[in-house]
């Protein structure tokens, strides 16, 4: 499943900062790489990564339902509708550079899915607040990031509570497309309206316990980083810069 | 007793209204003493708060004519809804409640020290490690007050704290006002709940149409027949006769 | 001793940050809530951009391409696929246009806003094709693949296939965003809207 799982893997006790810039730079890489055998090189690199979270078999399975449609998509789009040359395999006629950029551009996407499923699974929400709080990002970054997520639950539960109270009076969600259109007033009106006015409480009650603070948090439980860590990062954003050095010389030569 | 705040013949409106939300209102609040401010629903008693803890119009805009003076660094604010004020940052109560001291920088010890006191002191260290978004409302709004109070603030306004409290978890709060008193604080509450407020206040004031109509001891205030039509108006009950002249007034001698 | 009326520059730009927060947040939220809304409607739309929409109306250019933004890393994160983090470019156009739209009062009355909506659809379409053809040929795995995957069946070249279908469910999806920000802006009460200072304009 998709979210934090706790664990004791070394990515479990990285500092967040780590897990995530290995995510990254997966992303970064698998946009880099061109050919199918430097795409597949990635995807292991990622299932490594993964085992070393203890979470291949977590993200493996969501990373396969996730990138599923899209290989049939490719398949189709590419494979079958591709260019010119054709081969046959049994009764069907594929095309030959469409396979080839149907491997590239699907790895692509496992790869990434792979990374980031598996820092998803690592990092929890909690100790990522805490190095950037502990790192000195503004707090409003941090806040976005963090905040949004814990006020959605309720706000889906109160866009279906107005989905039944509508219904309730009379709304019917089916018929002809402009009735259904006709129909988002009513449904999101009340949500943002609703939302809109509680904007001022929210705002007092974070002045109040000083969210809008000049002076520097203090971080409660920082996780700790180390110098081998940092090092790691640093090699890793000169490995990217490198792959796409490497990726632009080979298009021009 | 000192003055923390004083207003003298404020008039304050907010931006885009028709007239003032408070009308030549002068008033004192002062360190140990429980203010009680009551009327009709938009008779101005949530403005008041506002205004006298410098909230208003500093955050909410509008426009401020009169003097006020506030002695006091930190003004702390309740609002009746739990869940708005929640910073949605925090995955336990125990850092939920340390994050106003943290905003104020202060070193990692005394921040957790502020927060086990303000646990103790609102009887919710129990809930220490527990999710926010997990608890009750009752619980919730203790933790909402505790983390008001971690923040040593000088001025702490409730905003009908106990609006969606049952009756239980509505008593233990209101309970807790004259302690949080004692240690120095000026306490206001807004609410039409004259019941409760009446047990606790040291002071109470009457708003209708934005202006201040009586104001004195709550013996005298709260239990006179206009309020008790105001409460009406407001939806609640009449209080119960405090004292014997008033019985005698309600039997109709 | 802390004084009256007037607030010092310094609590001004305070009030406006944190404020800005809150809305930008709830523009997030709107986000990647509406989705839920548009599918109980069955309507073949996604209309992730309203948020983005209204708070460039409500605060400004600035908080909306935060908004947009932030919605693109949150989207990612809940749905476990970050490989669309590119997009984000997409969405800080989206949001500039917004911005510009708003302040020359084009959401307003539905009439204006619709064909905005209709120019914001080909903007965006404009930005998101190119990146939908060369970073992942044309398959980003939503409804646009399959008008895509359709289009090159019927026999036409893969960059004009995604090209029309981008196009085609852009316009649609924005030109629909800006109807439902024009109706919610409109419905604003009084007092409420008098709290955003943009809108005066």
């Amino acid at each position: 499943m998709i979210g934090y799982v706790p664990g004791h893997s070394p990515l479990h006790r990285a500092h967040p900062y780590t897990t995530l810039a290995l995510a990254g730079a997966l992303l970064l890489g698998a946009f880099a790489a061109t050919r199918p055998v430097e795409v597949w090189a990635l995807v292991g690199a990622a299932a490594v990564f993964a085992a070393a979270g203890g979470a291949l078999r977590a993200s493996a399975r969501p990373a396969l339902l996730l990138s599923l449609p899209i290989w049939v998509l490719l398949f189709v789009l590419h494979g079958l509708l591709g260019a010119e040359p054709r081969m046959v395999v049994g009764p069907v006629s594929l095309s030959v550079p469409g396979i080839a950029r149907a491997l590239v551009l699907g790895g692509r996407i496992t790869a990434i899915v792979l990374g980031f499923l598996t820092a998803l699974a690592t990092v929890s929400p909690h100790r990522l607040v805490e190095a950037m709080t502990a790192g000195g990002v503004p707090f409003g970054r941090t806040f976005l990031l963090a905040s949004t997520l814990t006020i959605l639950p309720r706000m889906r539960e109160r866009a279906a509570r107005i989905l039944e109270a509508q219904q309730c009076r009379g709304l019917r969600l089916g018929g002809s497309v402009v009735a259904r259109l006709r129909a988002l007033g009513p449904l999101t009106l009340p949500l943002v309206l609703g939302a809109l006015a509680e904007v001022d409480e929210q705002v007092l009650a974070l002045d109040a316990r000083g969210a809008g603070s000049a002076a520097r948090r203090t971080a409660l439980d920082p996780p700790p980083d180390s110098a081998s860590q940092r090092a790691l990062r640093r090699v890793l954003l000169v490995l990217v810069v490198a792959a796409y050095a490497w990726k632009f010389w080979r298009m021009r030569g | 007793m000192t003055a923390r705040v004083v207003l003298e013949k404020v008039t304050f409106t907010y931006p885009g209204a028709d007239g003032p939300a408070l009308a030549d209102v002068s008033l004192e609040l002062r360190a140990g003493e429980v203010l009680v401010a009551t009327g009709a629903s938009g008779a101005g008693c949530s403005t008041l708060l506002l205004v006298a803890t410098g909230f208003a119009p500093r955050v909410v805009g509008g426009h401020l004519v009169g003097e006020r003076r506030i002695a006091a660094e930190r003004c702390g604010i309740v609002f009746a809804r739990p869940w708005t004020q929640l910073t949605g940052l925090c995955s336990s109560v125990r850092d939920e409640i340390a994050f106003g001291p943290a905003s104020r920088g202060l070193p990692r010890d005394d921040v957790l020290a502020a927060a086990e006191r303000a646990m103790a002191d609102l009887h919710v260290a129990h809930l220490a490690e527990r999710d926010p978004s997990q608890l009750s409302g009752g619980e919730l709004q203790r933790v909402v007050l505790a983390a008001a109070l971690a923040m040593d603030p000088e001025v702490l306004a409730l905003d009908d704290p106990a609006a969606e409290l049952d009756p239980e978890a509505a008593d233990a709060l209101y309970d807790v006002l004259p302690a949080v008193a004692a240690a120095g604080t000026a306490v206001a509450v807004a609410t039409p709940d004259l019941e409760r407020a009446a047990r606790v206040a040291s002071a109470a004031v009457v708003l209708e149409g934005g202006r201040i109509v009586a104001r004195g001891r709550p013996a005298e205030v709260l239990g006179g027949t206009d309020v008790a039509r105001i409460a009406g108006a407001a939806g609640c009950p009449p209080p119960l006769p405090l004292d014997v002249p008033a019985l005698l007034r309600r039997v109709g001698r | 001793m802390s004084a009256t009326s007037a607030p010092a520059a310094d609590e001004r730009d305070l009030r406006v940050t944190l404020r800005d927060l809150v809305l930008v947040r709830l523009g997030v939220a709107i986000n990647l809530v509406i989705g839920q809304i548009v599918a109980a409607l069955l309507l073949p739309v996604y209309l992730d951009s309203v948020g983005t929409i209204l708070v460039a109306s409500l605060v400004g250019p600035r908080a909306a391409i935060v908004a947009g933004l932030t919605s693109q890393v949150l989207n990612a994160v809940l749905s476990g696929n970050f490989s669309w983090l590119p997009f984000a470019l997409v969405q800080v156009v989206i949001a500039l246009y917004a911005a510009a739209a708003a302040r020359l009062g084009l959401f307003r009355r539905l009439a204006t806003a619709v064909p905005a909506g209709v120019g914001m659809g080909f903007v965006a379409a404009s930005c998101s094709a190119p990146i939908s053809y060369f970073l992942f040929g044309g398959v980003t795995a939503g409804g646009v693949t399959v008008v895509t995957t359709v289009l090159r069946a019927l026999g036409a070249p893969l960059g004009v296939a995604v090209a029309a279908a981008s196009y085609s469910t852009d316009l649609l999806d924005k030109a629909i965003a800006c109807a439902l920000v024009s109706l919610l802006l409109r419905s604003l009460p009084r007092t409420l809207a008098a709290r955003f200072p943009a809108l005066a304009r």
